[in-house]
């Protein structure tokens, strides 16, 4: 019957330490120039907080382990400075100001994107990008369990 | 090559926004008007809807929002009132509750329901309750804390009037009754809590500044649930106690947040009646101990104790209810307690904090329980327990912890202004322990200061050593280290507070007033040669007086009781001599021996001697500078001279030893004036041997005026030798006036003319016109004494004033 149909639905009271805890979805990534700061509550990292070094080629290496083994769609990087490394610019070349922080918010946007797409979320090569020092070029690509 | 687009602030873009937001509501509204106007519902609905979407909006800031809400709503009332209409007058519409459900969106969706709730609610209370219900519940549907706050905002102002506010009962009771009310808001609130400290976790960490700022602004919308509660008047205390407050403190315990703690446990505070808060503060101030570590709880606690302070005072004036109340809460007690437990719960709590907290109980303590000076030990006992706990040891003067401390021990003193007060804490000289040296003695100086402006009065030897133990800071530097140079005009000035004090240890009963002195001379002679020359003194004299009150009391021992003070009196100038003074224990002797004089207790005669020896040793041994010597000698003199219990075996040798003294003085005018002075002695002073009469030995005195002549003819100066002549001639007429025989008339003439010859010689200046005036002078006194019609013209017979016959001189300059 539509009464039943329509009835309010009985909702379990919710706990007071539900709800006033802290959203358990937290992910911010920055990228200041040359470091990357990774802040998050996320479960499925292991280390809460880091803070890294990666170059321009890193972020194209992660790009495309992500392209060959994961299912998601990877969105694209800032594009690389060729005509900006010539020599005889009259300007700074690649350190120039607005080119750096163009190139700054788009990878920040990349990373962004990618760490938050849970299908991304479990690839091994995200996790060495974000949490380890040194990225491992020889390492074995695959999936993280979340214990 | 791409154009930047112009960069707009953010504040312009929030403008902008808003502006667009309310042309679209001000089109919609426009339109629901004209179709209400024709009772099209339906198309108002739909107009009220796509008004209703601009608040499904992200990129207003909550100052924005609020304006948009604002208008937005107040369009919506005109729906209000016309269903409210349609209803009253039989039209209702069918399953309006329900059809308004369809909206697409949730936010429209529960705006309207909100409204058409409400509407239905004024035209059937039957239905009051279960609408309530359910409204608050939906309302849930809205997770965004921007949106969700003003969500619940509009349904807790639209149903101002509409909350049942009746007694429970036992039957049931579809209107519902406050119970329901209760549950309604607390509910209301519970979830607005939440979603105003879920906002905190909204956007980049960076900008939690801006968030947090933000939050501010919008906390009034939470705080309106407990200003609904506190308006429901059928919430009594027992509703308050069990259902109300406990429901609020869960929420606010809970959160965990530290913005809404603090304003909300200042809220309830300020919106509920202090006849509830005084009921209640177990549960309130446990919470507080709770409460997370950023929060302010100094500041709650002592706003709760200061409003209730207050509270309790008016109604101690209404009336015995008031003071029933005193009686029954034991107000002291619990916060004593609850802040004793915040204290030992709050590890982040900054030790300046802890203090305060002991400051305002203090003045509770005060306010309502003036007469209840244990309650202001147990405050001291309290901090002194703190503060060793904490490891707190001479607090530097210019911490804030310090700062408090010293505000607190100041209260007790400026609230009795009696330092005796202030004695009976036995707690209170421990704390004072605390503070460093110059805190200790900032504070001594405050307590000495009090004491005297308020000539508080010292009666008992224990008080006494109480109140010097407790200024010790002042009585010696021994056992501390200051650092630095001692300043001397400071400790001057604090050396004359402290002698002032002196004064004030007196009781009337003349053995305590002994036993005072003793006591207090026990502590003040540890003050060391730079502070004794200010302290001992007082004490002197105050033993002085009481010797001179024994005397006259005609007490049962009296002239035991003068022995052994003047013995005490002995012993403590000794003790100034030893700090290497001279002329003031050479004061303090001479002014004994007159005492002594006066008050003739038993063997008196040999003290006197006693005390005159020692002067004439301080003379001897201690005093070399010329200048003082004269001074002291005629000191000396004026003394003996006011004397009379001497046995010629003792006055002899006391005045010949003083014309020796001054004969042996370096300057030579020095000598001619101190053996001039002498030659009293042998006139109007006394001696037994005169029976107490003055001696009027003429032929001595004519000795030392002799003696003096000769001395003033050996000085270089000739205006000098004229200066002595002159106040010899006065010492020579003084004598004659008198009746010493041994001065004649022509004695006076062969002075007169000799300094009339003298005078002839000197070359006119300043001093040798003011040495012609005394001279002149002196002649227009014997002048006169001989033109006078009664006295004794006869006697002046003979003496020559004229020139001719050796009279004044001219006084004009130039003139020889």
């Amino acid at each position: 019957t539509t009464v039943e149909a329509t009835r309010r639905l009985n909702v379990k009271k919710q706990t007071l330490d539900d709800a006033y805890a802290a959203p358990a979805n937290f992910l911010e990534i920055d990228v200041v120039n040359p470091v990357t700061t990774i802040g998050t509550n996320l479960p499925v990292f292991k280390v809460k907080e880091s803070s890294v070094r990666r170059r321009y080629s890193d972020f194209e290496w992660l790009r495309n382990e992500l392209e060959r083994d994961s299912k998601i769609v990877v969105p694209p990087l800032p594009g690389k400075a060729w005509k900006r490394q010539l020599p005889f610019r009259g300007d700074d070349g690649i350190f120039e100001e607005d080119f750096i922080e163009d190139r700054r918010k788009g990878l920040e946007v990349f990373i962004n994107k990618i760490a938050g797409h849970p299908l991304a979320q479990n690839e091994r090569c995200l996790h060495m990008f974000l949490q380890d020092p040194q990225i491992d070029k020889n390492y074995v690509p695959g999936k993280i369990r979340n214990t | 090559m791409p154009v930047t687009p112009p960069q707009i602030s953010p504040v312009e873009e929030q403008e902008k926004y808003l502006h667009d937001a309310l042309g679209i509501v001000k089109a919609q509204a426009f339109h629901m008007k004209r179709a209400l106007d024709k009772n099209k519902l339906m198309d108002a609905l739909k107009n009220a809807s796509a008004m209703l979407a601009e608040l499904r909006t992200s990129l207003l800031s909550p100052k924005s929002y609020y304006e948009l809400y604002m208008a937005i709503t107040d369009e919506l009332r005109h729906m209000e009132l016309y269903l409210v209409d349609e209803f009253q007058k039989g039209r209702k519409v069918p399953d309006l509750y329900e059809l308004v459900q369809y909206a697409g969106n949730i936010v429209p969706r529960l705006y309207l329901l909100i409204t058409v709730g409400l509407v239905y609610i004024k035209t059937n209370t039957s239905l009051r309750r279960d609408l309530l219900k359910d409204l608050v519940e939906m309302c849930r549907g809205v997770q965004h804390p921007l949106r969700g706050l003003f969500l619940r905002n509009y349904l807790l102002q639209c149903t101002r009037n509409v909350l049942p506010d009746t007694p429970e009962s036992e039957e049931d009771c579809p209107e519902g009754t406050v119970k329901d009310s209760i549950d309604f808001v607390l509910m209301n609130f519970a979830e607005m809590n939440k979603l105003w400290v879920r906002m905190q976790h909204q956007g980049h960490s960076r900008d939690r500044h801006n968030r947090e700022r933000e939050r501010e602004e919008l906390r009034i919308l939470v705080g309106t649930n407990l200003v609904r509660l506190s308006q429901l008047e059928s919430v009594t205390l027992e509703k308050y106690q069990k259902l109300v407050l406990p429901g609020i403190l869960e929420q606010v315990v809970s959160c965990r947040d530290a913005i809404a703690q603090e304003y909300l446990m200042e809220c309830i505070i300020q919106v509920f009646p202090d006849e509830f808060h005084i009921q209640t503060l177990n549960p309130f101030l446990k919470s507080c101990a709770e409460l997370e570590a950023g929060v302010n709880v100094k500041n709650i606690v002592i706003s709760l104790m200061e409003r209730l302070a207050a509270f309790s005072q008016r109604s101690d004036a209404l009336g015995s209810e008031g003071a029933n109340i005193l009686q029954e809460v034991q107000l002291f007690v619990v916060f004593s307690n609850q802040v004793s437990s915040i204290i030992v719960n709050r590890q982040y709590l900054p030790p300046e904090d802890m203090v305060a907290l002991q400051v305002a109980l203090v003045n509770l303590a005060l306010k309502c329980y003036p007469d209840r000076i244990d309650y202001i030990d147990k405050v001291m006992l309290s901090s002194v327990e703190v503060l060793q706990r904490l490891g707190l040891e001479h607090i530097e003067s210019h911490t804030s912890v310090a700062k408090e401390l010293q505000k607190l021990l100041k209260i007790p003193l400026d609230n009795y202004n009696n330092l005796l007060m202030v004695l009976k804490l036995k707690h209170y000289a421990g704390l004072m322990q605390h503070l460093d040296y110059f805190g200790r003695k900032a504070l001594s100086i405050y307590l000495l200061t009090n004491a005297l402006d308020n000539e508080t009065v010292v009666p008992t030897a224990e008080e006494t050593e109480q109140a010097l133990t407790l200024l010790s800071t002042l009585v010696s530097d021994k056992n501390e280290h200051p650092v630095g140079e001692v300043d001397m005009e400071e400790l001057a000035e604090e050396q004359c507070l402290l002698a002032r004090f002196v004064h004030q240890l007196r009781s009337d009963t003349p053995d305590d007033q002994y036993l005072i002195l003793t006591a207090a001379r026990k502590i003040l002679v540890t003050g060391g040669p730079l502070r004794i020359k200010y302290t001992l003194p007082p004490l002197i004299f105050q033993a002085y007086q009481l010797a001179y009150l024994y005397r006259d009391t005609k007490d049962a021992k009296w002239e035991k009781k003068c022995t052994k003070i003047f013995q005490f009196c002995h012993q403590t100038i000794t003790a100034l001599v030893k700090a290497e003074l001279a002329e003031l224990p050479l004061r303090l002797f001479l002014q004994g021996a007159l005492a002594i004089d006066q008050i003739a207790f038993e063997n008196h005669e040999t003290v006197a001697y006693e005390f005159m020896s020692q002067a004439f040793s301080l003379y001897e041994d201690e005093i070399s500078d010329s200048k003082a010597q004269l001074a002291a000698i005629t000191l000396i003199v004026g003394t003996l001279e006011q004397i009379s219990c001497f046995s010629e075996e003792n006055s002899d040798p006391l005045r010949t030893q003083c014309a020796l003294a001054a004969s042996k003085l370096l300057k030579k005018p020095d000598q001619c004036r101190g053996v001039a002075t002498c030659s009293h002695l042998f006139w109007s002073g006394k001696s037994l041997a005169s029976n107490g009469e003055e001696t009027h030995d003429g032929k001595r005195v004519v000795e030392c005026l002799k003696k003096g002549l000769r001395i003033a003819k050996q000085c270089m100066d000739i205006s000098v030798q004229v200066q002595l002549f002159v106040e010899l001639l006065n010492h020579y007429i003084y004598f004659f006036e008198k009746g010493n025989d041994q001065v004649d008339v022509d004695i006076l003439n062969q002075l007169i003319r000799k300094i009339r010859e003298e005078l002839g010689n000197l070359e006119s200046s300043d001093e040798a016109e003011q040495i012609t005036k005394h001279f002149n002078n002196t002649l227009a006194h014997l002048r006169l004494r001989m033109e006078s019609p009664d006295g004794d013209r006869d006697v002046y017979r003979g003496i020559k004033l004229d020139p001719e016959e050796g009279g004044e001189v001219r006084e004009e300059k130039g003139e020889k």
